[in-house]
């Protein structure tokens, strides 16, 4: 399903690795440019990776500061808040993003979620662009609801790689198997209970009620990432690692 | 050795009408002023930087030239000046309601006009003095002195009880650590040493330090008391 | 931003909670230190030391001068501290702040003023000429726990720099190359080692070897700076929260533990390299003795 090589900055993909298309586009993820009539150029160096079924080919970059972009999940924290926006930061040492302090379901002038500096929300990038400060909301402005969106209370949040929280969000293809091989997060689901929230930007919400566990999941998932288990070595530690609890 | 109360009877409050709170202290030879203005708005900070919810504490100390045996001009960038600056404004983070203030500044000017040991402690225990006098409400006081160790000098290692309030001679003769306290007789608030000693010997004179602070803590309430009945009696004549 | 990102309310209350049940992110006991590594440079003086992801570099190099008018006798040994943006987005070059001054404080404490090099074998010509002694200590990569890695790295390097080797004739002075006489080592008297404690909940939690994360999360700290046998030669609580007498007194016995490992590792480390270096027995062949017959009999005078 996936083909993949490694390429450097600046090369062009070769016509034969394209993708069929039937409309004739197709729909080029991150670190692709696209050079009018037909030439694609490579923008960081990273493995190719296409995707017949949708006609999208992207780059996978296992480095690198996460580039907001519309329509992502991140997990943001309020730095402070000023009259009617809260700036918040999705990675530390860049410009703030702005969160309208209405941008929650059920807001209004009365009734506005009181946060402070440093908590932590889980929301919605809403316009990215390279000449205005990035805008994220918590909630979905055409329906309204939150969709699990909004402010997220106690558990911990633990660093991961942008590509690495790419593969978490990808999630399952038709025979339930994760799609960006990572199985962490299913498997230990199946033992203990927590809640997750995975950003986008680099950093993962995890919440299982008591300390023990919640490290446990984080220390999964950041082995994983830094140490790029596959699926069975990662069968493998959840194994020692649960076994002490029960 | 108990400290001898005399040594402090000429610490003044109010010295300076023109600052929130002033105090003039003397411990032995070391004469220290002190002033403090706070809590007040912060001159820079403005623009989007997020100061914690609670008052910064600013210190300035300044030693003067002829505070010492030498003339000697100390610069305001000195390092160890600096570290002293730092130490007086962390031990007092702890103690003062800083979060009574957000986004203000407390600013304590420290004057030393005569250093002859015991420098630290006279600038911490002045701070306290002035800080009480300006009304910033605080949990206790900040009270700090010297001890110093002679059991490389005694005879017999057992009987060499470490020393209380060391001037400037022993300062520089003999090990010594300046210990503050604050919130309870054998809680450590400041504890900079910065000679060689013994390992086992500390215990003794941390300790020792702890009993001196219990005792200068008196001799500063006293102080305050009878200061501050002084001032209610003023205001209902 | 110049100052680092303050951590999250959730980040520092889960940390409070873990160490309420004394458990640390990573998993590691409360007094147990990260992979400690300690490599010297091929140059004499080069030591790198990483501490988990802390990184620091020591360097040492030392010229002829003239020695300061009030210590005609001694030396000059100057300790520069160096936190550039290499380490981290937080520092900025040339920019003097707190964390900076209280590292370069607490190693002049621990170094300088503790006589740990004694600066009267620097000497060459009472109040004409000395060596000045440049210690170098570049921060390459912060992550918790500068100070502990920073004294490792400078005290290794001491011990393993070689000045060069000097003659006196009255008041004139010859530095020998270092390829005509071998260089000499440095007089150490004793080996202090710097032990942070960093402290939570009012000092019922005493941390070692905190992490950037623990750091910016915790009260205060104590730092105390001993060498193995039991010397003290200084201690550091800077303010912040009142912290049990107790406790302090508990910190000094944990800490000489501490200190009698990092001793130990340094001289493996030094003996390591001088086997790399003496490869070959190079070493008897640029010493400058004769040899002297093993046997009784005649012993030749030289």
């Amino acid at each position: 399903m996936a083909t993949t090589s490694v390429l450097l900055p600046g090369e062009q993909i070769p016509p034969s690795d394209l993708p069929p298309t039937k409309k004739g586009t197709l729909t080029l993820g991150p670190n692709l440019r696209h050079l009018p009539p037909s030439t694609i150029l490579t923008t960081t160096s990273g493995s190719l990776h296409t995707d017949p079924k949708k006609a999208a080919l992207w780059i996978d970059a296992p480095h690198g500061r996460y580039q907001p972009s519309v329509g992502d999940l991140v997990v943001a924290q309020i730095h402070h808040g000023s009259t009617d926006t809260y700036h918040c930061a999705l990675t530390p040492h860049t410009a703030y993003a702005l969160l309208g302090q209405l941008a929650f379901e059920g807001a209004n002038k009365k009734t506005r979620p009181k946060l402070e500096s440093g908590d932590l929300v889980y929301a919605r990038v809403k316009t990215a662009s390279k000449w205005e400060d990035v805008e994220i909301e918590c909630f979905n402005s055409s329906t309204g609801k939150a969709d699990g969106l909004g402010p997220l209370k106690g558990g911990m949040v633990f660093n991961i790689s942008p590509a690495f929280a790419r593969r978490l969000m990808m999630g399952t293809d038709k025979e339930g198997r994760s799609k960006g091989g990572v199985v962490v997060l299913e498997e230990v689901g199946e033992k203990v209970k927590f809640e997750v929230a995975v950003g986008r930007n680099g950093r993962v919400w995890v919440d299982s009620g008591n300390v023990a566990a919640t490290l446990v999941v984080g220390r999964l998932l950041m082995g994983c990432d830094e140490k790029g288990w596959s699926v069975e070595e990662q069968r493998r530690e959840i194994e020692t690692c649960l076994r002490p609890m029960f | 050795m108990p400290l001898d109360s005399s040594s402090y009877s000429l610490a003044q409050f109010s010295t300076q009408a023109a600052a929130d709170g002033s105090s003039y202290l003397e411990m032995g030879q070391t004469k220290i002023i002190c002033t403090v203005n706070g809590p007040q708005e912060s001159k820079r900070g403005g623009g989007s930087r997020d100061q914690s919810n609670a008052a910064r504490i600013e210190t300035d100390i300044s030693i003067a030239g002829f505070s010492g045996v030498d003339r000697k001009r100390h610069g305001r960038g000195d390092k160890r000046t600096q570290e002293m600056q730092h130490t007086v404004s962390s031990a007092f983070s702890s103690t003062l309601f800083t979060h009574l203030f957000p986004h203000s500044t407390i600013a304590i000017a420290i004057h030393v006009l005569s250093q002859d040991g015991s420098l630290l402690a006279a600038c911490l225990n002045a701070a306290t003095l002035a800080l009480v006098d300006a009304g910033v409400p605080m949990s206790d006081y900040v009270v700090a002195c010297t001890t110093g160790s002679t059991a490389s000098y005694a005879s017999n290692d057992e009987e060499a009880d470490p020393l209380l309030d060391l001037n400037g001679l022993e300062e520089q003769e003999l090990p010594f650590l300046t210990v503050g306290t604050s919130g309870g007789e054998d809680k450590v608030n400041v504890l900079i040493m910065e000679t060689r000693v013994q390992m086992g010997r500390l215990e003794a004179m941390i300790s020792v330090g702890l009993d001196g602070c219990k005792q200068i803590r008196g001799i500063l309430d006293d102080i305050v008391r009878e200061h501050g009945k002084k001032a209610l009696n003023s205001r209902v004549n | 931003m110049p100052s680092e990102p303050a951590p999250s309310t959730n980040e520092r209350e889960f940390i409070l909670a873990a160490l309420r049940e004394n458990t640390r992110l990573d998993g590691r006991a409360l007094d147990a230190y990260r992979p400690i590594s300690l490599t010297f440079g091929n140059d004499y003086g080069t030591a790198d030391v990483r501490l988990g992801k802390t990184r620091v570099l020591a360097k040492i190099s030392c010229e002829v001068a003239t020695p300061y008018p009030d210590r005609k006798f001694d030396g000059i040994f100057t300790i520069t501290t160096e936190l550039s943006p290499l380490a981290s987005p937080a520092f900025e070059v040339g920019r003097q702040d707190t964390p900076e001054l209280l590292l370069s404080r607490l190693l002049e404490k621990t170094i300088r003023r503790s006589g740990a090099l004694d600066t009267e074998s620097l000497c060459l010509v009472a109040g004409q000429k000395c060596f000045h002694l440049r210690a170098t200590l570049h921060v390459l990569d912060a992550d918790g726990n500068l100070v502990d890695a920073s004294c490792l790295a400078l005290i290794a390097a001491l011990l393993h720099f070689r000045r060069p080797d000097i003659e006196v004739h009255g008041e004139d002075v010859t530095v020998f190359d270092p390829r005509e006489r071998e260089p000499v080592c440095l007089t150490i008297q004793h080996r202090p080692f710097c032990v942070s404690f960093s402290y939570y909940h009012a000092g019922e939690v005493m941390v070692q070897d905190a992490t950037l994360l623990e750091e910016q999360c915790r009260e205060g700290e104590v730092v105390v700076s001993m060498n193995r046998f039991g010397e003290v030669a200084q201690v550091a609580k800077y303010g912040g929260p009142p912290v049990d007498g107790l406790s302090v007194l508990g910190c000094m016995s944990a800490a000489l533990e501490r200190v009698k490992g990092f001793d130990k590792m340094v001289t493996e480390k030094l003996k390591e390299d001088e086997k790399r270096r003496d490869a070959g027995g190079l070493m008897a062949e640029l010493s400058a003795e004769n040899e002297r017959p093993v046997e009784g009999g005649d012993r030749v005078m030289l």
